[in-house]
């Protein structure tokens, strides 16, 4: 018997489309799933999307909204993508942070920024801050000095908004030492077997050029991954008083 | 010898595609004329912002636009006419007795007569791929003269738009602004796989806002035109942003002429 596990990310307030995503894990008979932060921001439903992952006890990293959330911040500190996007992003963070409870707030607040299983790590961004975006065509030293320096074999991340799956093989790292006044470098090499980075991509602001939600099943024994891209264009609609008071931070909400 | 062909058909059915086709295979002088069709219960026609004529005119600049030159001398007759008209039904017979009355009455304040008459979905001469038969049809659309658009925000934008964000859009076709000059043909169909994005041949020097046309036509059904206003209004970039994209293409504009 294999044993799967999926791994959500970047919910962002979009009760519909995780209720369709984490009902699609079920349907798998999938019980162990990990979520990779920024359970609010942009949608209409911070507070139910963060009472849903407490109910159902799902291991979650910090995110970088769920981190400026909290700390008071008005807007994300992440570079946004477009002037569209930092718009709805500083709309989003002032209307979202009014409505989060304090006692979800307590939650965000202790949200561990990594999660570590043997030798999978999960993170938000990056091991070094849950604002780093590892892009699918970052350097292959850079990415590969991410995962080898975090002691991990796969690293799961999101925050990109984009799902991929990038090995790194036959890497190695040579470093070189130089002390204070000392020429005398030095030099250490070590050759690396393949590290691998998942990128689960979103379920909540998909940017993947589709509208549809993504997660990752990973498969603990063959190591085997896949990127599931769920439609949720039928999601509930959102209560006509939400509707009312809630800015366009996101389409179609 | 004039040729004059009404080219009839409904939205997104690639008129103005077959039309511009046919200008660059024939061989001598060229003339456009845009009229507006008929609307019908529950039928709205797309408002007819010179997007077509625009697009026409910069891929064939000789091209005459009958409604712009109407009353300027013309140094030779025009050899082949072609005259768009949107319209959802086929026509009830071929040929002038065909021609829907509105478009008659356009026509005689051209002095015009078309000796052809072709509808998109009814030749077989024409393509017929996307040629779609709408129930209902609501239009709107946004003069955006003068507007600069963020690129990137146009991207996103563009994808919610066809992907139903704004209500279930069927045809989306739009001239817009880029901060470094150019100008974009956007244009979607339902029944496409993905949108057209093509470059204008005119492009305006990276310096304020360009003068020139630009729109935007929607036409679907359960459209949110107070959805649309709004992200349009984040996307487009102000005087001052404008000048941040525009200020190092003109240092780089000099510097490339000065070692030149």
């Amino acid at each position: 018997m294999t044993m799967s596990h999926a791994v959500i990310s970047c919910l962002h307030a979009n009760l519909a489309a995780c209720e369709a995503v984490l009902a699609d894990i079920d349907q798998q008979g999938i019980d162990t799933i990990t979520c990779l932060g920024d359970l609010v921001g942009y949608g209409p439903q911070p507070n139910e999307v963060i009472e849903l992952v407490r109910e159902r006890s799902i291991p979650t990293c910090q995110g970088c909204w769920d981190e400026d959330i909290i700390d008071g911040l008005n807007a994300c500190e992440c570079s946004y993508p477009s002037q569209l996007a930092e718009r709805r992003g500083h709309r989003a963070h002032h209307w979202a942070a009014e409505r989060i409870t304090e006692d979800n707030k307590v939650f965000l607040a202790s949200l561990p920024m990594t999660l570590r299983r043997d030798r999978l790590l999960f993170v938000h961004g990056s091991p070094n801050s849950q604002h780093e975006y590892l892009l699918p065509d970052m350097s292959a030293f850079a990415a590969l000095e991410r995962v080898e320096t975090a002691g991990a074999e796969t690293l799961f991340c999101g925050h990109t908004h984009q799902p991929y799956v990038r090995e790194l093989s036959e890497g190695s790292i040579r470093v070189s030492v130089q002390t204070n006044g000392n020429h005398n470098d030095s030099e250490q090499a070590m050759t690396l077997p393949m590290r691998r980075i998942i990128n689960a991509g979103s379920v909540g602001e998909p940017r993947h050029g589709s509208t549809k939600a993504t997660y990752v099943v990973h498969d603990d024994d063959s190591g085997a991954v896949s990127v599931v891209k769920w439609s949720t264009t039928s999601p509930k609609p959102v209560k006509p008083s939400l509707r009312r008071d809630y800015p366009r931070c996101s389409p179609g909400v | 010898m004039q040729n004059t062909w009404l080219i009839t058909g409904p939205p997104g059915c690639g008129k103005t595609t077959w039309i511009r086709d046919s200008f660059l295979k024939h061989q001598g002088t060229c003339a456009y004329l845009r009229l507006s069709g008929s609307e019908q219960d529950g039928l709205q026609q797309g408002h007819n912002a010179g997007i077509d004529s625009t697009w026409l005119q910069d891929q064939i600049p000789e091209l005459l636009d009958l409604r712009t030159t109407a009353g300027a001398p013309r140094p030779t007759a025009p050899r082949l006419l072609l005259i768009e008209v949107q319209q959802f039904q086929p026509p009830t017979s071929s040929g002038p007795d065909g021609i829907d009355p509105q478009v008659l009455r356009q026509l005689e304040v051209f002095n015009l007569r078309p000796d052809r008459s072709l509808h998109f979905g009814l030749d077989p001469e024409l393509p017929h791929e996307d040629v779609l038969d709408f129930k209902r049809l609501e239009s709107w659309h946004r003069n955006l003269q003068g507007c600069v658009w963020d690129p990137n925000s146009l991207s996103s934008f563009w994808f919610e738009l066809v992907n139903g964000a704004y209500g279930d859009v069927y045809r989306a076709k739009a001239l817009m602004n880029m901060p470094d000059g150019r100008s974009f043909l956007c244009n979607w169909m339902v029944s496409q796989q993905s949108s057209q994005f093509l470059p204008l041949e005119a492009v305006e020097p990276p310096a304020g806002r360009p003068n020139r046309t630009s729109h935007l036509v929607v036409q679907g059904r359960a459209l949110d035109p107070a959805g649309i206003e709004s992200t349009i209004d984040d996307c487009l970039l102000t005087d001052d942003v404008l000048e941040l994209h525009q200020a190092p293409l003109r240092d780089r504009q000099h510097a490339l002429q000065s070692n030149g």
